[in-house]
């Protein structure tokens, strides 16, 4: 099982790295998002009271500064919305490359190489399991360019941040991710044309990027978007995921790290068991 | 209740695919260890289908079947590891080189990474794509990349080689190189089942053929076998001057044999041509004979009179009829 699964993940990325420009393309893809978007939106400056404002007092500036800064902490656990981002982007990314399971397998089924595979003497869910390792060592990699980008940027980490936070994070990262590239895989087996696999990932990727505290904390947004964020993955690995990289408090830490884990096993263990009866049933 | 003789046997195969096409309706054959055995019919007879369920990417509705002694729905993965085949379809990774293709092949076999490498390398020197190996598959010929398909499915030595419409679009020269290829394979032991709507190509090949229509085999048998079905031979002699025409008939008769008078030929029915051919020299030695030529039937004429129909479209190449021109017959 395991070697089978070896020898079809190093294909995988033999794969990935062979297609130099869609490599670049797909490392450039974060890397722009979290320099423009990242930067482009300054909470701190937008906060602050208007130019036209006239007759201030500097105390009164000082008190709604501290204002300003007080609110930005409580939400975004950090004054700067770029350290907020940037490590938001970290789970939104590893949610897009759960998608490349999905292509991958559509494109071995249309170009007949599913066939070969499926007669090859190998445990048949090595096939799929192969692919979504594939998205986790995919999201490792892109992870930590992101990461070093973001760095370059200004990201500020949290104080006397170890080796524990930094694998807890990329535990969360990918575990996030192998549960979207399980529901993609799922998807693509019992699909015939990959038209339906873009389409799910455009209907897919927004709601649980927004319905998410990725972007924003969930503690602003309206009633009804709260209960979809607290039941959404997303969340539970961007709380995780700040909560060691920059020290945001995340309100039960346990609570989300046994959500976050039992959903990724029951994506995991539906989309393996369902694969493999496609495999099993033609 | 499955016979050893057998590399393959299936018994009574049914499959009605999804959409309620039925493409088997009981398909029983057994392919003998070490012979070229050819599933012969037209478009959408099921011989694709048959493969499939033999090489166990799909299940068969009814019946059974077994390769290698093993049952191919509760043994799959037995049968998996004997079977080489090459599909109707490429199934190559367009996106990776000639040669990964084949090493991943050979480590999906289980071949250790040095093992591998020399298969590889042994495999794809035998399919003559040794100096394109390092090309992405995207970059080669459609007759590359067949060969490249069948490089895929024999870098594990198989003992079993199935082979679906396998010279299917390619030209006559890389048909004829093909054609080697498999009897070489045969040479080694290796049992080939070859699917074909190609007449010639069955003939040429094959040890036995199941001559196979709307999912039912209508005939089995050795090429001779099924050709002897039509009453056999026909040799052709065309006399020097018209008026020998009687009197050789006569003396053919004499000896038993079965001849006819058409514009100004001979006619002898003979069960095999080769047979009787020095026979009927011997005895015409003293008739001046202007030319002498054989017929045989063909598994078209086979085809057409099992089933009333074509096995194709386009007129099959004429290639089994020749002629000895000229041949004169002296003293
Ligand atoms: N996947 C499938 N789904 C539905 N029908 C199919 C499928 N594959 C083949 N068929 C039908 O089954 C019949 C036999 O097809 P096939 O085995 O491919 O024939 P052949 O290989 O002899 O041309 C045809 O009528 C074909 O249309
Ligand atoms: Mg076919």
């Amino acid at each position: 099982m395991m070697r089978a699964t070896l020898v079809l993940l190093v294909r995988e990325l033999k794969k990935w790295f062979g297609r130099k420009p869609v490599l670049v393309m797909s490392l450039l893809t974060p890397v722009l998002w979290i320099a423009l978007f990242g930067k482009s939106l300054n909470l701190t400056n937008m906060l602050m009271p208007p130019g036209s404002l006239e007759g201030i007092s500097p105390e009164m500036m000082k008190i709604l500064e501290e204002m300003v800064t007080a609110r930005l902490i409580e939400l975004f656990g950090t004054t700067d919305y770029f350290t907020y981002i940037s490590s938001g982007m970290l789970v939104v990314f590893a949610v897009f490359q759960g998608m490349f399971s999905g292509i991958s397998i559509i494109f071995d089924k249309r170009l007949g190489y599913m066939d070969r595979l499926l007669v090859a003497p190998i445990p048949r869910l090595s096939i799929w399991l192969s692919k979504i390792l594939a998205v986790a060592v995919r999201v490792t990699l892109l992870s930590l360019l992101l990461l070093a980008v973001s760095l370059l940027l200004g990201m500020n980490l949290k104080e006397g941040i170890g080796v524990i936070d930094l694998l807890a994070s990329w535990s969360y990262i990918v575990l996030l991710a192998m549960t979207i590239a399980s529901l993609y895989a799922l998807l693509s087996f019992y699909a015939d044309n990959q038209e339906i696999v873009f389409a799910a990932g455009n209907l897919l990727n927004l709601p649980l990027m927004f319905t998410s505290s990725a972007m924003f904390p969930v503690e602003q947004m309206p009633d009804w978007l709260q209960k979809l964020a607290s039941a959404n993955p997303v969340t539970f690995a961007a709380d995780l995921v700040r909560y060691h990289l920059i020290g945001r408090p995340v309100g039960d830490y346990t609570a989300e790290l046994v959500k976050l884990v039992v959903i990724a096993l029951v994506m995991l263990v539906v989309s393996g068991w369902a694969s493999l009866r496609w495999m099993n049933n033609r | 209740m499955r016979r050893e003789e057998c590399a393959v046997e299936t018994i009574k195969l049914e499959k009605t695919y999804k959409n309620g096409v039925k493409a088997l309706k009981g398909v029983s054959f057994c392919i003998r260890v070490g012979e070229i055995f050819s599933l012969l019919g037209p478009n959408g007879a099921g011989k694709t289908t048959t493969v499939k369920i033999l090489s166990t990417l799909i299940k068969p509705s009814g019946g059974t079947a077994y390769v290698g002694g093993y049952n191919v729905v509760e043994e799959s993965s037995k049968v998996r590891k004997i079977i080489g085949i090459v599909p109707q379809d490429l199934t190559a990774d367009d996106e990776m080189t000639g040669y990964d293709n084949v090493y991943v092949q050979a480590r999906l076999h289980g071949l250790s990474r040095n093992e591998a490498k020399k298969k590889t390398e042994e495999v794809l020197e035998f399919m003559g794509l040794l100096e394109a190996a390092n090309r992405k598959a995207r970059t080669y010929s459609g007759g590359m990349r067949k060969r490249l398909e069948i490089a895929m499915s024999l870098v594990h030595s198989p003992r079993l080689l199935f082979l679906d419409e396998p010279t299917l679009g390619l030209d006559v020269q890389s048909r004829r190189h093909l054609w080697d290829l498999i009897r070489k394979l045969k040479m080694e032991g290796t049992t080939i089942l070859l699917t074909t709507h190609y007449m010639e190509e069955a003939d040429a090949l094959s040890d036995r053929i199941a001559i196979i229509d709307l999912g039912k085999v209508v005939a089995l048998g050795s090429p001779e076998e099924l050709k002897a079905r039509l009453g056999g031979d026909r040799i052709y002699i065309k006399p020097v001057l018209n008026q020998d025409l009687i009197s050789i008939k006569e003396r053919l008769e004499r000896k038993g044999y079965e001849v006819s008078i058409l514009n100004g030929e001979v006619i002898v029915k003979v069960k095999k041509a080769e047979d009787s051919l020095f026979d009927i020299i011997n005895l015409l030695r003293d008739s001046k004979i202007s030319s002498l030529r054989i017929s045989k039937p063909n598994l078209e004429d086979v085809f057409l009179e099992l089933t009333g129909r074509k096995l194709r479209d386009e007129e099959p190449l004429d290639s089994f009829r020749y002629r000895i021109h000229s041949m004169r017959v002296r003293r």
